[in-house]
């Protein structure tokens, strides 16, 4: 009896045991379903929040990034202004967003290098101003404020 | 009856009746037709019994009304009217009148199917106001607001009324100040107050009259308006900054002309005619971070007001810009030329290096120096050209109100922020945000009509005009590319709101409310060959060598 559970125990495949794995999981995942898994455990959590994850992420829809900036001279500018989780959350997401609700529309003429330009160039403005109130009771308010607003109806 | 009698909601003033009472109505005489100001109310009346007749009658009278038209008699409305009820009550179809829309020519085309709506039959271009009360003996002629509609149904509602009529009394109150007649202006203005009360003030027309209504007493006061400082202007612009895409398609728009330009140059500079909190700037640092080839070394000229309580707000704006080059590894350098006008800055203040390739900015600016003669931008335009920059942006508001006629001016600024309101009410519904940004525009609204001469600044004037301009000064235009136009499509998309629109004209981008174009984006290179002459004001005292 005990020798069946040992096989049994052998060939379930525990997936915290398979980190690299995991990672290649949480590589595919979208935005939401990243946040949710670093709910799950400690583990998940160091995998998910890690910004090469996220990295992944907002590269993933650039099929091919232009030879004169390759991804990897991209990362240290990203890093120093806060982090691709933290671009992805302020500025991707919405972006995204926006482009999904309107499939067809005329700014489809641009790729998504373009896409992740701009919103490098919010995340910058932002870092700028979150760099010290030097706007004195304005500093609670943001220039990325106009992202989060709900549609009109 | 004349349209005199006073229905104005909460004003004890009466205004006097005109003294004829059999006068033929002036406006309606315009158009061909006599009618005694008394019948006025029956020609009304019978016209909407005539509508409603028609919406009611069978297709093939209507139009046979429509189609054969013969008018007899112009001069007799009333009969007219009335034979033409008589012809669709009878459900005869022998017409001889004309078609029903001439009784209107006069007037707005009535598209609506529902009777006619009093105050639009009467509704009136200012030149027609003119025209009636050069008419009247000169003393005492009140302005004449529309009849009320007593013995009516009003179909519309009370607010567009209201709005209606509000519009019809600014631009006749700004007629008025423009022909001296200030008494009877601040008479106006009351009433104007008073016609708040009753339309919803909280957006659309009740909102911008609102802000009008305020800057027109304040001119017929004399007092004008407080400048607000520095300090309370950078705020309220930082808020404008937020709320709105104007400001952002400005900057995008100029980084990425700037950052196109300075292609293959390792020695950068930008001189900013307009610092505020430098938000223009991170985003072209981080772009020239990731440029092909590296960074170039990056200088920046910011010049602001000089700030009142010691502090230097320039050089901790420009701590602030070099932390973020910092951060991201670029080399960069800034100054900061305190100059409470731009016509005091002086090229040698800016340290131009030949050795560099220069970008000139100036997002909203130049228009300040239009002022009265000798205008400044002659001379400024001129050792900007001195300096052999390699691109200068401009953007700048797309209206005229530099035109010296002021109800010419006051009308086109009662559309521009008309529509400019309409959109920020679109984009942003967070308060107290949005009424920051309301404020920021209050003060152009109050710098365009209260003030004249040196103290009015805000001179927006058309790209057209300063094509002109630039032309002649030795600048020729430098076509903003397709990326410039890919990213203000994408950024216009991120505002929540359907409604802006950019286009591309000639090179230059207009952002736009509703096919409105509000703000123009234009860049400029220095045109080769001879520097345009010298001004006989001492400018070649400023010039660099090449």
């Amino acid at each position: 009896m005990t020798r069946d559970k040992e096989e049994k125990r052998r060939s379930v495949l525990f997936i915290n045991d398979h980190a690299d794995i995991l990672l290649e999981i949480l590589k595919r995942l979208d935005g939401r379903s990243l946040c949710t898994a670093a709910c799950v455990c400690r583990l998940w959590r160091a995998l998910a929040t890690a910004d090469s994850v996220w990295e992944h992420l907002c590269l993933r829809r650039i099929v091919s990034p232009p030879p004169s900036s390759p991804g990897s001279s991209v990362r240290p500018v990203v890093s120093a202004l806060g982090g691709y989780r933290r671009l992805y959350m302020l500025c991707v997401r919405h972006l995204l967003t926006r482009l999904d609700r309107d499939p067809g529309g005329r700014w489809r003429t641009s790729s998504a290098w373009d896409e992740l330009q701009l919103s490098l160039s919010l995340f910058c403005v932002d870092y700028y101003e979150r760099l010290g109130g030097r706007f004195g009771d304005t500093a609670a308010t943001s220039s990325l404020m106009f992202l989060c607003k709900p549609v009109n109806v | 009856m004349g349209p005199s009698s006073t229905s104005h909601a909460g004003t004890g003033k009466l205004i006097p009746p005109f003294p004829p009472q059999t006068q033929l109505d002036g406006l309606l005489a315009g158009a061909g037709y006599k009618v005694r100001s008394s019948d006025l109310h029956l020609v009304a009346q019978r016209l909407e019994s005539l509508e409603s007749a028609m919406v009611s009658s069978p297709s093939h009278v209507v139009s046979h009304l429509a189609s054969d038209t013969v008018h007899y008699n112009p001069a007799d409305l009333v009969s007219w009217v009335d034979s033409l009820l008589s012809e669709l009550t009878h459900s005869h179809h022998h017409p001889s009148n004309p078609s029903s829309s001439s009784s209107s020519s006069s007037t707005s085309p009535p598209s609506r199917p529902l009777p006619v709506d009093l105050d639009d039959l009467f509704s009136v271009p200012s030149d027609a106001i003119n025209w009636v009360q050069s008419e009247m003996p000169l003393s005492q002629q009140p302005p004449p607001p529309p009849p009320p509609p007593q013995q009516l149904t009003v179909v519309t509602t009370m607010e567009e009324d209201s709005g209606i009529r509000l519009v019809h009394a600014l631009m006749t109150c700004a007629e008025l100040v423009q022909r001296g007649d200030l008494h009877l202006a601040g008479a106006l203005v009351d009433e104007m107050t008073a016609l708040l009360t009753s339309i919803n003030t909280e957006c659309g027309i009740g909102k911008v009259a609102g802000y009008f209504i305020d800057a027109l007493s304040r001119r017929i006061v004399g007092a004008g308006s407080v400048p607000a400082p520095p300090h309370e202007t950078e705020i309220l612009y930082h808020h404008f900054y937020e709320t709105s895409p104007y400001l952002k398609f400005a900057h995008f728009t100029a980084n990425q002309a700037i950052l196109e330009a300075f292609e293959g140059y390792d020695c950068v500079h930008v001189i900013d005619f307009s610092l505020m909190h430098g938000l223009q700037w991170p985003a072209l640092i981080q772009a020239l971070a990731l440029r092909p080839g590296g960074p170039p070394l990056l200088r920046l000229t910011g010049i602001g007001p000089p700030s009142p309580d010691g502090r230097d707000t320039l050089r901790e704006i420009g701590l602030g810009l070099a932390e973020v080059a910092r951060s991201v590894n670029v080399r960069f350098a800034f100054r900061g030329v305190a100059a409470s006008r731009l016509e005091d800055v002086k090229p040698w203040m800016l340290q131009v290096n030949p050795n560099e390739a220069l970008a000139v900015n100036s997002i909203m600016q130049l228009h300040k120096l239009l002022g009265p003669d000798p205008t400044p931008i002659e001379s400024v335009l001129s050792w900007i050209r001195g300096l052999n920059p390699k691109i200068v942006t401009l953007v700048e508001q797309e209206v005229n109100h530099n035109q010296t006629g002021f109800l010419d001016r006051f009308t086109e600024a009662l559309y521009y922020y008309s529509t400019v309101f309409d959109s920020l009410e679109a984009a942003c519904q967070i308060q107290p945000d949005k009424a920051l940004a309301e404020m920021y525009l209050q003060m152009e609204i109050c710098n365009i009509v209260c003030y004249e001469g040196a103290a009015r600044v805000e001179r927006h004037e058309p790209l057209a005009k300063w094509r002109d301009r630039f032309n002649r000064a030795g600048f020729r235009p430098l076509h903003l590319g397709s990326n410039a136009f890919k990213q203000a499509s994408m950024l216009l998309m991120l505002f929540s709101t359907e409604g802006y629109s950019v286009e591309e004209n000639e090179g230059c981008l207009r952002l736009g409310w509703h096919s409105r174009p509000l703000i123009a984006a234009s860049a400029w290179q220095a045109s080769p060959g001879p520097l345009p002459l010298p001004l006989p004001m001492g400018a070649d005292d400023y010039w660099n060598d090449d």
